[in-house]
């Protein structure tokens, strides 16, 4: 078990550095000069266009910026923005509301994911299971964008059940982009549990139990769903690291001040601090988590184990 | 959104040796269902608009556009209007099935060929070529998709749909090929693979007659799905402005527009959202009874 | 997105205030019933600085403004300059000015406001390794180059500009390199406001919380990405005293996010309503809705060097085939000016429609002169940056009307990073007709025509002829005697058309039933004369 973690922990490494090196060397090939672009379409002098180079190493080669890049990463300084903000501080502040949405969402997907595949599995063939089928893949069918715009404008605006915008309170202003966000999710989960519940149930242990007149409620909650979990667990483990990446959109509609948001200005003010920065962090909480899920497995499933 | 399809393989899959029987088993079952014929109607439409728009309208992409008639609503004259450039809207929604249904199958069937070849390859030989192939396809992996492709596609001064397909393909690969590694692994330790190889058939031979057939439905019906998902994934960019640009026409491009004027215009989002989502349902059912056929324990 | 109306001298600066119900910081519901304290909030997109010599960010401007008080306003009826911090700016020449302070006037820490606290903020906008952005105003102060040397790498000689003298404590002189006519009116820009000696303890401090003399004082530092709170500043002695308690300017990363709490309630100024959404508004908003003439422009330039754009008549020809009228119809619901002159209706010595037929649409004529012209070969690419995706869709009309108006066929869009299209301009890297937007810096046509058809301009068109007007007009003894030289290069320029005027932006603003006393011009949103209703 230790043996496994460490050598897993190991595998890392060459992912982490590979990934933000990728990032790094993306952002660096981009054309054009991010300073002077922040001057817009007013004119920026030499001497001053020269000073703001250097206070962000731009003039140097590719290889150098990531060293002295990952220099600072070692000491705990991941740089700056170019408004001046240190990037720690800043994805300090906003990792919060990425993590609360994100949280939010998986949340919602297992809980009403497992639901759903649960209730489309008892009712097999019958018109619930082919609501839950066809209502998730429509769902998933419609332009994420499209499907949050039209929640906030409705739900918000006109039925005003929700907030249309970011208040700072949490769970209030969270639940509707978590439940956009969460949508897709959903869709994947239910089926997994769905399918995975189905096959279970023909089990042989399940139909052990069955015989020995073992309640058929008791049959499913204790000897069944656990088992059916396991690839619901795989995918929220895989789907997390998507959840707060795939925030882009949901935060830019109910302006969250989140990761995603920040990013994707980002990357086009040519930032490559804060880029890198922030997919360092998913590629990290990402890594981790499936690290986490595996782990889970041998919990869920005593088959499983990590010698 | 391309990488959130990772739906992962469910338990292993048994081996087949008699493989003819299982495809036509497949399609014997595929024939009775409903949602086989609605989706491959709807798909049949949507692949004939990409492929000759010219039996839908006589217009040409972007043609006969007058400003001062913009977002004119539907009437009988143009039963659906006219978009924000004052085009008639059916013809340019028309157009936009050829990038949505181009870049959806084109990005499919560049990484499913990914997928094989190195799926193939990991699980096959195992050791350092698959740590290699593992580790390259765990970087890949980790990037998230949206930012991924804006940083790539912001390089590109002239976005066309090659140029999507590129960034797609390149962010899109890894589920698959994660999936094929695995079934892979199943298969190469089963007895007819042994067989095969204490007959003295060669690597190539072995995975191309005996692994392959017997390890790609699961990736396979994970692919049908990502078409849809890539349509949607492509819209999304278009969405951001990372996308498609003029003169290509595309959903995704008109759904941007149109968000704006959701109220006052509704039109204009519904045409196109009505499209796209259509189109995507539809590959998603078909990967869905396609995935029934194939898998008879889900029945 | 953030970086979209990014830059903006302070002409487009009008953003929005709300009401929040109660004192809670991020908005949020209602809470305070009975004790309402009149307090508004204005939406706003994330600034980059709130140091006044290092942004130029519209966003920034609307908050310095509100914080900082100048040395002048301008008038938005005559567009002459107004007396604030300043008591008086004369010149015998041009050349030297002296500034006037009015005394007893105080920053938000209690420091007095002197001839100093400008000098000490000027110098270090003007000090090139402190990188900030409003530096090239001071380009025409003596002793700029010993701050800025153009090598790379170099040092700068000197910290201080030697143009700038400080007389007495009420008393600064400024010494020009060359006459400019114009100068006290470029002083009611927020780049040149006063900072305390406070300030330059800890410069990085100061940016999330700057210490001004203006009728509003920062309540706490700014929330970065969510708010910058504001309270009404007690000491404040000038003739913007503030009608309200405060003022919290909540920061939306999306324009259409803002525009949809307005109608909620949750913001109660958006002084940006996205175009899209201007007849809806309108319609909703009914009074509370507001439109005003902004001095920003927009422009499509031709690459002159280019030998397929060598000819006037070809440029008029394509300037006359686009239908103006029709592209702000459709893509900006109506709300902008379709222009026929170089510069915008507020400022002094605007003529209507003095570019006459060239700039009306007229698809014969235009495609009997392009014909006459000897007609265009190869692609022809349209220039623009991805910094808004409004830039797209008029592009896309204007493409559109070219191959229908003028027949030509293949037409590419070129759509530039925001980070790359400045400098593809400037190093004239455009083989194609390009946009070019002018947001104004100070109401003189100075400011447009020197800036953009001046020597080293984007076009590449050089006329001497020209250069030489706007220099007699730069030294005319006053702003009067300026304008009909400045007239007669904006009639050059039209002649040659090395760039068509296209339309006027008109800001579009909104707010919310809970305030009153709107009253937005195009230098400022007036945020001081805005009440809460009771």
């Amino acid at each position: 078990m230790g043996r496994y973690v460490v050598v897993r922990l190991l595998q890392m490494i060459p992912v982490f550095f590979g990934t933000t090196f990728l990032i790094y060397a993306m952002v660096f090939a981009l054309p054009g000069d991010p300073i002077l672009a922040l001057a817009g379409d007013k004119p920026l002098p030499p001497a001053v266009l020269n000073a703001l180079h250097d206070r962000y190493n731009l003039d140097d080669p590719l290889i150098v910026q990531y060293g002295k890049y990952i220099g600072g990463l070692l000491q705990g300084d991941l740089g700056e923005t170019f408004t001046g903000q240190p990037v720690g501080e800043l994805l300090s502040d906003r990792w919060t509301v990425t993590l609360q949405l994100a949280l939010t969402a998986w949340v919602f997907e297992l809980v009403a994911g497992v639901a759903l595949g649960v209730i489309a599995a008892l009712r097999r063939g019958g018109i619930i299971d082919t609501l839950v089928l066809g209502g998730t893949t429509f769902i998933i069918a419609i332009p994420v964008f499209v499907f949050g715009y039209t929640a906030q404008i409705v739900l918000g605006l006109h039925l005003g059940l929700f907030p249309t915008s970011y208040e700072g309170d949490w769970p209030g202003s969270f639940i509707l982009p978590a439940m956009v966000l969460g949508s897709f999710g959903i869709a994947y989960v239910a089926r997994l549990a769905r399918a995975s519940l189905i096959e279970n149930l023909r089990a042989d242990f399940v139909r052990t139990a069955q015989s020995k007149g073992v309640a058929r409620r008791r049959i499913i909650g204790v000897h069944t769903l656990r088992n059916s979990l396991i690839p619901v667990v795989t995918y929220l483990g895989v789907d997390f690291g998507n959840l707060m990446a795939g925030a882009v959109v949901t935060e830019g509609i109910f302006n969250l001040p989140g990761i995603g948001q920040q990013v994707f200005q980002s990357i086009q003010l040519q930032e490559g601090t804060v880029v890198v920065g922030v997919v360092s962090l998913l590629v990290l909480v990402y890594l981790l988590v499936n690290l986490l899920v595996d782990l889970l497995y041998g919990v869920l499933d005593p088959r499983i184990s990590h010698g | 959104m391309v990488e959130a399809i990772a739906a992962p393989p469910t338990g292993e899959v048994e081996p087949i040796s008699q493989r003819g029987s299982l495809w036509q088993d497949a399609w014997h079952q595929l024939r009775r269902r409903v949602t086989f014929w609605l989706s491959a109607l709807i798909l049949t439409v949507a692949v004939a608009m990409a492929v000759f728009p010219g039996l839908f309208t006589s217009l040409g992409p972007n043609e006969g556009c007058n400003v001062r008639r913009a977002r004119v609503r539907p009437s009988d004259a143009a039963i659906f209007g006219f978009d924000n450039q004052g085009c008639e809207y059916w013809s340019q929604v028309v157009y936009g099935a050829r990038p949505s249904i181009l870049i959806g199958l084109a990005v499919t069937v560049f990484s499913l060929l990914i997928a094989i070849v190195l799926g193939l390859l990991a699980g096959y030989y195992g050791g350092w070529v698959d740590g290699l192939i593992s580790r390259l396809t765990d970087i890949f992996f980790g990037i998230p998709f949206v930012l991924g492709a804006t940083v790539v596609l912001i390089a590109f001064p002239e976005r066309g749909i090659w140029a999507m397909t590129l960034v797609l393909v390149l962010l899109g690969w890894t589920t698959m090929t994660r999936i094929m590694r695995g079934q892979v692994l199943a298969v190469k330790d089963t007895d007819y693979v042994r067989a095969a190889r204490g007959l003295g058939a060669g690597d190539l031979r072995i995975m191309r007659k005996h692994i392959l057939p017997n390890a790609i439905a699961p990736v396979f019906i994970v692919a049908m799905l990502n078409v849809g998902n890539v349509i949607s994934g492509e819209a999304t960019l278009d969405y951001l402005g990372v996308g498609l640009q003029f003169p290509e026409v595309s959903w995704g491009l008109q759904l941007n527009v149109a968000r704006s004027f959701f109220f006052e215009f509704p039109h204009l989002l519904i045409f196109p959202g009505l499209f796209l989502t259509a189109t995507v349902l539809s590959f998603l059912m078909l990967g869905d009874v396609v995935r029934d056929a194939l898998d008879p324990k889900l029945r | 997105m953030k970086n979209v109306v990014r830059r903006a001298g302070w002409a487009a600066v009008l953003t929005a205030a709300a009401l929040v119900a109660g004192a809670c910081g991020g908005g949020g519901g209602g809470g305070g019933e009975g004790q309402k304290a009149s307090r508004f909030s204005v939406a706003l997109t994330e600034p980059d600085h709130l140091t006044p010599g290092a942004t130029s960010s519209s966003y920034s401007i609307t908050v310095l403004q509100a914080i900082f008080e100048p040395l002048v306003e301008i008038d938005p009826k005559t567009g002459k300059p107004v007396m604030l911090a300043a008591e008086s700016i004369t010149s015998t020449d041009q050349k030297v000015w002296t500034i006037k302070i009015k005394p007893g006037q105080k920053f938000h820490n209690g420091e007095p406001v002197t001839a100093e606290s400008f000098a000490d903020a000027w110098n270090a906008t003007a000090y090139a390794p402190n990188g900030w952005t409003n530096n090239y105003y001071f380009e025409n102060v003596v002793g700029y180059e010993d701050l800025n040397p153009e090598e790379e790498g170099a040092k700068p000689k000197a910290d201080k500009l030697s143009g700038l003298k400080v007389v007495d404590p009420n008393t600064l002189e400024v010494t020009l390199k060359a006459p400019f006519s114009q100068f006290p009116i470029m002083l009611a820009y927020t780049g040149f406001a006063p900072m305390p000696k406070a300030a330059f303890a800890d410069l990085k401090a100061y940016d999330v919380k700057p210490i001004g003399n203006g009728p509003f004082m920062l309540d706490g530092e700014w929330q970065r990405n969510r708010l910058i709170k504001t309270k009404a500043f007690k000491e404040y002695g000038g003739p913007r005293k503030p009608k309200s308690e405060g003022i919290d300017f909540k920061i939306y990363a999306s324009r259409d996010t803002a525009y949809v709490d307005l109608r909620a309630n949750k913001v109660d100024l958006l002084t940006t309503i996205p175009a899209a959404n201007v007849s809806e508004a309108k319609g909703l908003l009914g009074d509370r809705f507001v439109s005003t003439p902004g001095g920003t422009m927009d422009y499509l330039g031709f690459p002159v060097y280019d030998k397929r754009y060598a000819k006037p008549e070809l440029r008029k020809a394509i300037s006359m085939a686009i239908d103006r009228e029709g592209i702000v119809q459709a893509v900006f619901n109506g709300t902008y000016k379709p222009m026929g002159s170089l510069v915008p209706p507020l400022v002094p010595g605007y003529r209507e429609g003095i570019c006459g037929e060239a700039c009306k649409f007229d698809p014969a004529k235009a495609k009997q002169l392009f014909d006459q012209a000897g007609g265009f070969t190869g692609t022809l690419n349209l220039y623009f940056s991805n910094a808004d995706p409004s830039y797209e869709q008029w592009m896309q009309a204007v493409a559109n009307q070219l191959t229908q108006n003028l027949g030509i066929k293949d037409i590419k869009f070129r759509k530039i990073p925001a980070a790359d299209y400045l400098k593809t301009l400037r190093e004239h890297k455009q083989d194609g007709p390009y946009r070019n937007n002018w947001v104004m810096d100070y109401p003189s046509p100075q400011n447009y025509l020197e800036s953009m058809w001046g020597a080293g301009n984007r076009m590449g068109w050089e006329n001497k002829e020209f250069q030489e007007l706007i220099e007699k007009a730069n030294s005319a003894p006053s702003m009067e005697a300026s304008i009909p030289l400045y007239q007669q290069a904006e009639d050059l320029a039209i002649k040659e058309m090395p760039m068509a005027p296209l339309w006027n932006w008109q800001d579009q603003a909104g707010y919310s039933k809970n305030i009153e006393n709107v009253t937005i011009d195009a230098y400022s949103a007036n945020l001081d004369q805005i009440t809460v209703k009771k």
